[in-house]
């Protein structure tokens, strides 16, 4: 598989803390990657990193072969804009438009597409994740999961390269956890690479790697490979989880 | 602790608190500086008329006069107190040519007439700039303040009189004060010599005018005994002036810069009090839960409300201290007319303790406003503020659907105009700080284009000519006349002309009381006026008045008006009422010849082919027609009547303009600094989905520039509807006789410069400030 993402001797620190020490990391196209790791280990520090919003304090970080770290902050954006999408812990609408028009505005403004092939796509995803039928409402009046769900169709309507997510489900209960997971497993099925960051070991077992972070370095990582739907399989799967996260001192 | 409070705000807002400060010392310094200006022009006039001791009533009379019948109407006449004939020599401009050390010139463009006298004895006295009696000595001569401005004369200049082969050399002496004939709309003006100078001139050269002055037990009756003086047939060949009018004519300037600075000073405290509710209401939204904390342990409404208003209550004092002290400092720019004009005067104690009391009053309507906005926290409930979250503002109705549809408008212009028409109250401080702004530039600067217009002459009772011809009322009148008649018949160059014949009729005011009416007639009498009511007579018994004569006589258009003329009374309809300041505002129009009643004056306007060189004309035919003609081109006698208010006027636009552009851009810095800490999750929301600095900085510079070019646009409307009706109340408060002026607008200045330079620079000041948006990162703005 070919590499999308890279880090060499990524670091990160804030004034005299180093949150992020070396990290050397290879993402493969088509990838599920959890990132895990106690409070205060640097994974959501990493992801911003991965994601170019955050600028590191040392090393490379290299998207599609290119190092975006070098980017400006126009270049940076458009990166943003049209390659990548981000979910994060609260869906973080723009309070003043509806669901539509909030999942087709980054859309419009990468114009990659037409604006009615843009509505079109919306149109799809949005009844791919079942919120087609609250397109028009207010975001003050949908239920937390729908939020994210149509975060999850703003993230995707510029067909990115890859999807990141802060905690995606860390402020939805389990079954809204169940199916915001769900699509992301489609997502990834689909050839979307999706990075992720989570505490939740059940949440973590639907990726195919998860990297574990511990004092911002890597410390260790547990091949999973890809998430099966059958019953059994999930809950052997979890459970071996469980357990490598045990020993890793989770 | 209160202090640790405001010493914390302080300090973290700072350019927000810096921006109320300087709010509070424009609006304190504006109210205190009209209230010195008006004050000091009441006070130093009454000290110079103290001291001078202008008449009550003063005719000008060129010609032979009858002492003793003078003196026997006066001494027989119950108000009066005393009365004097003083002698003035009228002098050509041509005949007096001033050497400084710089550049020596003539006076022969001055539109003034001018006259030398002598220091009178008790009454009238010309002072000089200390008020003392101005004392010249032989060789020597006093200017008038007037000419000295006109001319930019210096003490020590030579001035040498030319005129029937004499010629005489004086020095500039003093700088005079004279009480009756100190502004520009007087017509004339009077250069003071010794007595022997003078008694060696008088008869050698100029013409000898009177001025005949009586003073009465009551200066108010001297409308009164003006037609008395009339009717008694005295003399009468010239100008007659009331105390009333000569103190009007000399306070006009000033009484205008207090109407433009009060007018200003109550915009100002406007955009205060939008900006003080806008932080208010930001700032109490920002502590909604430490409110709705302070509720829950039990603070009573009163001491969480102080917690805000004693930083308000401290920006208040602060502002209206120093707006106060900066009044006092630069008064001195906006009362150069005053003593210049009535004579170098310290501000008095009164316009010291006035000052002081308005600028308290504006601390209290401040302190009392905030108090109001602050009663926000009184409906607050503890459940509201730390449950619900509840916001001051209801939030606005997204623009829902907009984006979708859009087809082809791009994105940073769809969420700005978005939010600029869905989100509206948003930006409201914005909105009418323009408005505001637009009013305080663009009324005083049509007001200043209303002053300046040639078309301005039609309001002070005369038509727009080119050339105004004038006889006097002598014994010559007749010949005159004719004179001018052939000199007009003979000229190529005039396009046309219309003459007028002032007769003086009989008639009673509203009181039932006699009184006499100045009455201009002649074929195009009262065409081209500016007429309140009704229009200029078309039938030759129509007749149309004057606004203060119709309130002199309670008439109105359409009634009936009876003349008694040669002892017959004749019926007139009262065609409508026009607008006029000559004569003291008291005049009538009319076609009808009144044939049987002598001529008091004619009038000449004559209009000249295009290529024609009015002011060579002028000066050509005044030589041509002597003494006893006056030869006036409209637009210089505009020019120079109105310039001190004109110059004054631009000076206050000079200074109100900066004022306007400090606020605008402290309204700007404060609007969308607060803004910015608004908006901060829904930046880092676009920034994250793709959207760089520049797109952001984008939808700020086009939702400001939506808001205040709509904010622009409505206070052009509303100069366009409201300044006409703001400056006319100042106008036909004044009494000159004016009641309705139509606003001349500069279509450049008012539609292209004023919008494109707020905008500018509202824009500028938003792109500085937006760019602070380059320090925010996004993860800590998503975390906040």
């Amino acid at each position: 598989m070919k590499t999308l993402l890279e880090t060499q001797n990524l670091c990160k620190s804030f004034e005299d803390i180093k949150v992020l020490k070396n990290i050397n990391l290879k993402v493969s196209e088509g990838e599920f990657i959890a990132i895990m790791g106690q409070s205060g280990s640097g994974k959501s520090t990493l992801l911003y990193n991965l994601s170019g919003m955050d600028k590191s304090s040392s090393g490379n970080v290299l998207f599609c072969g290119k190092d975006i770290s070098m980017l400006n902050d126009d270049m940076m954006s458009e990166v943003r804009l049209k390659q990548m999408g981000f979910i994060f812990q609260n869906s973080y609408l723009l309070k003043n438009l509806s669901i539509r028009d909030n999942i087709v505005l980054p859309g419009f403004k990468a114009r990659k597409l037409t604006r009615e092939q843009i509505n079109c796509n919306a149109n799809m995803l949005m009844e791919k994740t079942g919120i087609l039928s609250v397109a028009d409402h207010d975001i003050k009046k949908v239920s937390g999961g729908q939020l994210q769900r149509a975060a999850i169709c703003r993230a995707l309507i510029n067909q990115p390269d890859i999807l990141f997510g802060d905690e995606p489900t860390g402020a939805l209960n389990s079954s809204a956890t169940r199916e915001i997971m769900d699509i992301l497993n489609t997502v990834n099925r689909e050839g979307k690479t999706v990075i992720i960051v989570t505490h939740d070991a059940k949440v973590a077992a639907r990726a195919s790697r998860v990297i574990y972070l511990m004092d911002g370095k890597l410390h260790n990582e547990l091949k999973l490979g890809k998430w099966d739907i059958s019953e059994n399989k999930k809950i052997y799967r979890e459970k071996w989880l469980s357990e490598w996260l045990e020993k890793q001192g989770f | 602790m209160n202090w640790q409070i405001i010493k914390k705000d302080l300090k973290r807002n700072k350019l927000i608190n810096l921006a109320l400060f300087l709010f509070m010392v424009f609006s304190a310094m504006l109210a205190a500086l009209s209230v010195i200006v008006a004050v000091q022009t009441f006070t130093s006039i009454s000290e110079l008329y103290k001291k001078a001791k202008p008449s009550h009533f003063m005719q000008m009379h060129k010609g032979e006069i009858n002492r003793e019948a003078i003196n026997k109407f006066m001494s027989e006449h119950g108000d009066i107190t005393y009365w004097q004939t003083c002698t003035m020599i009228d002098m050509y401009g041509e005949c007096i040519t001033v050497k400084g050390d710089q550049n020596t010139y003539n006076l022969s463009d001055c539109r003034l007439d001018i006259g030398l006298v002598m220091q009178n004895k008790e009454r009238d006295i010309l002072l000089n700039s200390k008020h003392n009696k101005a004392v010249i000595r032989q060789g020597e001569i006093g200017v008038p303040v007037l000419l000295k401005e006109m001319y930019k004369m210096e003490l020590g200049d030579r001035i040498i009189l030319n005129c029937n082969g004499i010629t005489k050399e004086f020095v500039i002496k003093e700088f005079i004060l004279d009480s009756m004939m100190n502004s520009t709309m007087c017509s004339s003006t009077r250069i003071l010599l010794s007595e022997k100078d003078f008694n060696m001139l008088q008869g050698k050269v100029g013409e000898v005018e009177y001025l005949i002055e009586a003073y009465l037990t009551n200066s108010k009756e001297a409308n009164a005994f003006q037609t008395d003086y009339e009717n008694a047939g005295l003399p009468q060949n010239g100008q007659a002036v009331t105390y009333s009018m000569i103190f009007l004519l000399s306070a006009l300037t000033d009484i205008i810069t207090v109407f433009v600075l009060f007018f200003v000073s109550i915009l100002l405290i406007l955009i205060s009090f939008i900006c003080v509710r806008f932080t208010i209401l930001a700032a109490m939204e920002e502590d909604m839960n430490e409110i709705g904390v302070m509720k829950a342990i039990g603070l009573r409404f009163f001491d969480i409300r102080d917690l805000y208003l004693i930083k308000y209550r401290t920006l208040a004092i602060a502002g209206v201290i120093a707006g106060n002290i900066f009044a006092l400092l630069i008064s001195s720019i906006f009362t150069r007319h005053i003593s210049i004009t009535f004579g170098d005067k310290k501000i008095s104690i009164h316009a010291i303790v006035l000052s002081l009391i308005i600028s308290c009053i504006v601390f209290y309507i401040t302190n009392f406003y905030c108090k109001i906005v602050l009663k926000k926290i009184k409906k607050l409930s503890v459940v509201e503020t730390l449950v619900r979250g509840n916001r001051l503002n209801k939030n606005a109705a997204g623009f829902k659907k907009i984006i979708y549809k859009s087809k082809k408008l791009p994105v940073n212009w769809l969420l700005g105009i978005c939010e600029v028409f869905f989100q509206f109250r948003n930006w409201l401080i914005v909105f009418f700080s323009s408005i505001i702004v637009v009013l305080m530039i663009l009324i005083p600067v049509n007001l200043m284009n209303t002053l300046k217009s040639p078309k301005f002459i039609s309001y002070m009772g005369s038509s727009l000519e080119d050339i105004m011809i004038e006889t006097g009322n002598g014994k010559n009148i007749e010949d005159n006349y004719e004179t001018i008649k052939q000199l007009l018949k003979r000229d190529e160059d005039i396009l046309n002309y219309q003459e007028y014949r002032r007769v003086c009729a009989k008639t009673v005011d509203a009181q039932k009381k006699l009184m006499n009416l100045h009455i201009d007639s002649g074929e195009n009498a009262g065409n081209e006026l500016q007429f309140l009511s009704g229009k200029s007579p078309e039938r030759e018994n129509e007749l149309a008045i004057s606004y203060l004569n119709a309130n002199e006589m309670g008439k109105e258009t359409n009634d009936i008006i009876v003349l008694y003329l040669n002892g017959k009374e004749k019926e007139f309809v009262i065609s409508g009422i026009y607008q006029d300041v000559t004569s003291g505002g008291y005049t009538a129009k009319s076609k009808y010849h009144f044939s049987g009643l002598n001529s008091e004056k004619y009038s000449f306007s004559v209009n000249f082919n295009e290529k024609t060189d009015v002011k060579k004309k002028a000066d050509e035919w005044n030589e041509i027609l002597g003494y006893g003609i006056k030869v006036e081109p409209m637009e210089e006698f505009i020019n120079q009547t109105l310039g001190g208010v004109v110059n004054q006027l631009r000076t206050i636009i000079f200074v109100i303009i900066i004022i306007s552009s400090c606020l605008t851009m402290f309204v700007t810095i404060l609007f969308i600094k607060l803004r910015l800490a608004k908006d901060l999750s829904e930046i880092a929301v676009l920034r994250a989905i793709g959207f760089s600095k520049r797109d952001i900085k984008m939808q700020y510079m086009i939702k400001i520039g939506c808001i205040s070019m709509i904010g622009i646009l409505t206070g052009i409307v509303l100069t366009q509807v409201l300044g006409e009706k703001i400056s006319n109340v100042a106008l036909s408060s004044a009494g000159l006789g004016i009641k309705k002026v139509e606003l001349i607008i500069n279509p450049v200045t008012e539609f292209i410069i004023c919008p494109l330079f707020l905008i500018m620079l509202i824009l500028l000041i938003t792109w500085i400030v937006v760019r602070t948006i380059k320090k925010y990162n996004i993860i800590t703005l998503i975390n906040e």
